[in-house]
């Protein structure tokens, strides 16, 4: 297993998936197909959750505009997180600007739907 | 014997159907887990549907107002722009000892033209815009020969007449289609149907329309208007020139555009006459 590296384009967000146990995601998410998009990532994060490390996951993710399949792919997401069952610490960062109120309100939605999730919402 | 059969019997029922229950049980809790889980996705679905509607409404007002916005600034920068240049041509005029209105109501004519000529309203509109530009040139002749009383002499008549080409190398670098026509406005505007003009000595199509239109709406409204040196023809005295100069300095079908719509070029005359 590697690290995995997705450079930003119009439609998607930067991506970095480190084994070291950190994740961010920062841009925009508004693929044509989120679905195909994410598969890899998605695919990356079960890998690593099946792994036995005993490092702390960060994950910080910073979605500047995201589309509805993109918000539905994070709650698919932020599924697998809370259906692992990797045993050590999980911080989830949801970064947004004040001003951004959509980022705000979909980071609510989280906190509400993964209460065993330590989601933080971070203001930029 | 018999009871003991049954017993055994009953005990297997039994058996049989704590099974049955434990796998019925086993579906339930299969079931309802199942269950419990569309029943999330399904609020969690609506939950996005909802956001993404109130996120859409607020984009598209966005929009609305970012569109109205660049609406307002294009109308801004238009309006600007028109101003610019009938400062610019005032300023020309204005050395001259003209008056302001003078390119105002070359704009106007120019269009009239244009419109009858066949140009479409786009092009009409632009040529409105650059034909006040057209003695831009005139900024690089010095006061004593463009304000001088009388009659220039040749070396005067030469220094005066190159007005068109400053005026052109002046615009001519332009990118802005508007600035291009206004150069050709400028370069081309003392030129004559019958090749006897300045500077190019172009003669006929040759002449660009712009170049045609503003001629005569230059002469028309130059003969038209007192000047320090001169005073106003007389309106029968122009239309007898024109007819003569139909062909000769002037586009015949320009002209004949003239006789044909008198009114509509007499009412722009009227409505922006100079004010002393």
């Amino acid at each position: 297993m590697e690290n995995l590296y997705i450079e930003t384009t119009k439609y998607t967000p930067e991506i970095k998936l480190d084994l070291n146990g950190s994740i961010s995601i920062i841009g925009k998410s508004y693929p044509e197909n989120t679905f195909d998009f994410y598969e890899p990532i998605m695919k990356w994060l079960e890998d690593y959750l099946n792994l036995k490390n005993s490092e702390t996951l960060t994950i910080d993710l910073e979605i500047i505009y995201f589309n509805s399949s993109s918000s539905k792919l994070f709650f698919d997401f932020f599924d697998l997180l809370e259906e692992s069952n990797w045993n050590n610490e999980i911080k989830i960062n949801w970064i947004f600007d004040i001003e951004n109120e959509s980022a705000q309100e979909v980071g609510e939605d989280f906190i509400e739907d993964f209460p065993n999730l330590d989601i933080q919402l971070i203001v930029k | 014997m018999n009871d003991t059969k049954k017993d055994t019997t009953k005990v297997g029922n039994t058996s049989i159907n704590n099974k049955l229950i434990l796998e019925l049980e086993t579906l339930k809790d299969n079931f309802s887990i199942t269950a419990d889980k569309l029943i999330k996705d399904v609020r969690r679905q609506d939950k996005i549907m909802l956001r993404s509607d109130k996120r859409q409404m607020h984009e598209y007002d966005e929009l609305q107002k970012k569109l109205l916005e660049i609406k307002e600034l294009q109308i801004e920068i238009e309006e600007t722009q028109i101003e610019v240049i009938y400062t610019m041509g005032a300023i020309c005029e204005g050395r001259s000892k003209e008056t302001g209105n003078h390119v105002k109501r070359v704009a106007a004519y120019s269009k009239v033209f244009a419109i009858y000529y066949g140009l479409d309203k786009k092009e009409a509109d632009m040529l409105k815009q650059a034909s006040p530009m057209h003695d831009i040139g005139k900024v690089a002749i010095p006061d004593s020969i463009l304000n001088k009383p009388g009659v220039f002499n040749e070396e005067e008549r030469k220094i005066m007449d190159q007005h068109a080409l400053f005026g052109y190398d002046m615009l001519k670098s332009s990118s802005r289609p508007l600035l291009k026509a206004a150069a050709t406005v400028a370069y081309e505007h003392h030129e004559k149907w019958n090749g006897k003009g300045y500077p190019k000595g172009l003669k006929g199509e040759e002449i660009h329309i712009y170049g045609r239109i503003t001629a005569i709406a230059d002469v028309f409204d130059a003969l038209g208007s007192d000047r320090c040196y001169k005073m106003a023809w007389p309106d029968e005295k122009i239309f007898k020139l024109f007819k003569e100069e139909r062909g000769e300095h002037f586009d015949p079908k320009l002209v004949d555009i003239f006789f044909d719509n008198l009114d509509e070029f007499l009412e722009i005359r009227e409505s922006l006459q100079d004010l002393f």
